[in-house]
């Protein structure tokens, strides 16, 4: 039996409501994703929220799952709970703004994140723009081709191409 | 990256650019996300994931939870409507005669007026009718009453067949039209 029927007769026993898959499902997808919303946030305690949520969406809404690449469609999802993660923390950077401004350079301090120290790779990615992190990432950790990575953003392939490209040098550089 | 993965992304580059460009943005891409794996993300720990687990199997079971109270409840329903049935067909079954044609039960009507009462298009007779029906009630009625109060003069039995005959005579006339 193939890797990919493995992951249809998972998938399969998820729809059917099997706890026991979805134990598998996570065990398979907990890590890569993770490490997605880790880059993305730089905090682990986010991450730790973040993952937990993937899960819960993935269990609400298995059933509409029809086919094909399932990594695009769990990162979809993964890519839609990092949106909404972004736009409540600008949500609450306003209010803070209004109210406290002492508060607001710890929520926007990038080399300090809930007391963690960052790793030299965290430091160089937030200094990245958002755009381009978040492409990097969702190709790193999503494994999927550049054609879905496209699509799922819904931009033509050359720009996508051209984006990972220029991202990644400019890391190297930053890196070295 | 694998070497099948390099080839397939240098093919890939060559339609956007030249071919020692696709070359050079290939090996950019390589050694970028070399460094990536050089520097793993942290893994989540085991309790995050024994918590998302718990909770997936918290969700599912309270879905399980609801779907069988929405069963139960309507195999309640269908029982009942079972019973209700049942109870019916036996209700039929010894309370109903088999002998007795099923059907609405018709209601029969009788006057106790004759019709040719009613049939009588001489309007004028009737009323002079009803008149002198009205008037003999109403003589009797007075007979009646002197019976009661004991003021008739003639013998009391011979009033009361009087009586009786004069009514018989009323009815017979009445009722002829």
């Amino acid at each position: 039996m193939t890797e990919k029927d493995d992951l249809t007769r998972i998938i399969i026993g998820c729809k059917k409501g099997d706890g026991k898959c979805f134990s598998q499902i996570v065990d398979a997808y907990a890590g890569r994703s993770y490490g997605y919303f880790y880059r993305l946030t730089g905090n682990t305690s986010v991450s730790d929220d973040l993952l937990s949520e993937l899960f819960v969406k993935l269990v609400e809404k298995i059933g509409s799952y029809r086919g094909g690449s399932f990594e695009s469609w769990l990162f979809r999802i993964a890519t839609n709970i990092f949106h909404d993660y972004l736009r409540s923390k600008q949500r609450r950077k306003k209010l803070l703004e209004a109210h406290q401004k002492e508060l607001e350079s710890e929520l926007t301090e990038p080399k300090k994140s809930g007391g963690e120290q960052l790793d030299k790779l965290q430091i160089q990615l937030k200094k990245m723009d958002e755009d381009t992190r978040e492409l990097i990432m969702l190709r790193f950790y999503s494994g999927l081709s550049f054609k879905e990575i496209a699509s799922m953003r819904s931009e033509p392939i050359g720009t996508t191409l051209a984006k990972l490209h220029r991202g990644l040098k400019k890391l190297r550089e930053m890196m070295e | 990256m694998n070497g099948q993965d390099e080839k397939n992304l240098k093919e890939l580059f060559e339609k956007f650019v030249g071919s020692s460009e696709a070359e050079k943005a290939v090996e950019d891409i390589r050694k970028g996300e070399q460094i990536l794996r050089e520097n793993p993300a942290p893994q989540p720990s085991s309790e995050v994931i024994d918590e998302i687990k718990y909770e997936i199997a918290k969700d599912l079971l309270q879905k399980r939870t609801g779907a069988y109270g929405f069963r139960k409840t309507v195999y309640e329903v269908a029982a009942v409507a079972a019973i209700v049935t049942i109870l019916t067909a036996i209700s039929i079954k010894f309370f109903v005669k088999s002998d007795e044609p099923y059907g609405p039960v018709k209601t029969e009507y009788a006057s106790v007026i004759p019709t040719s009462f009613w049939d009588s298009e001489d309007a004028v007779t009737d009323d002079t009718d009803l008149a002198i029906l009205t008037a003999k009630i109403e003589q009797i009625e007075g007979e009646m009453l002197s019976l009661q109060l004991g003021r008739s003069e003639s013998n009391g039995q011979t009033a009361v067949t009087e009586l009786e005959m004069e009514l018989e005579e009323i009815e017979s006339d009445f009722w002829k039209g």
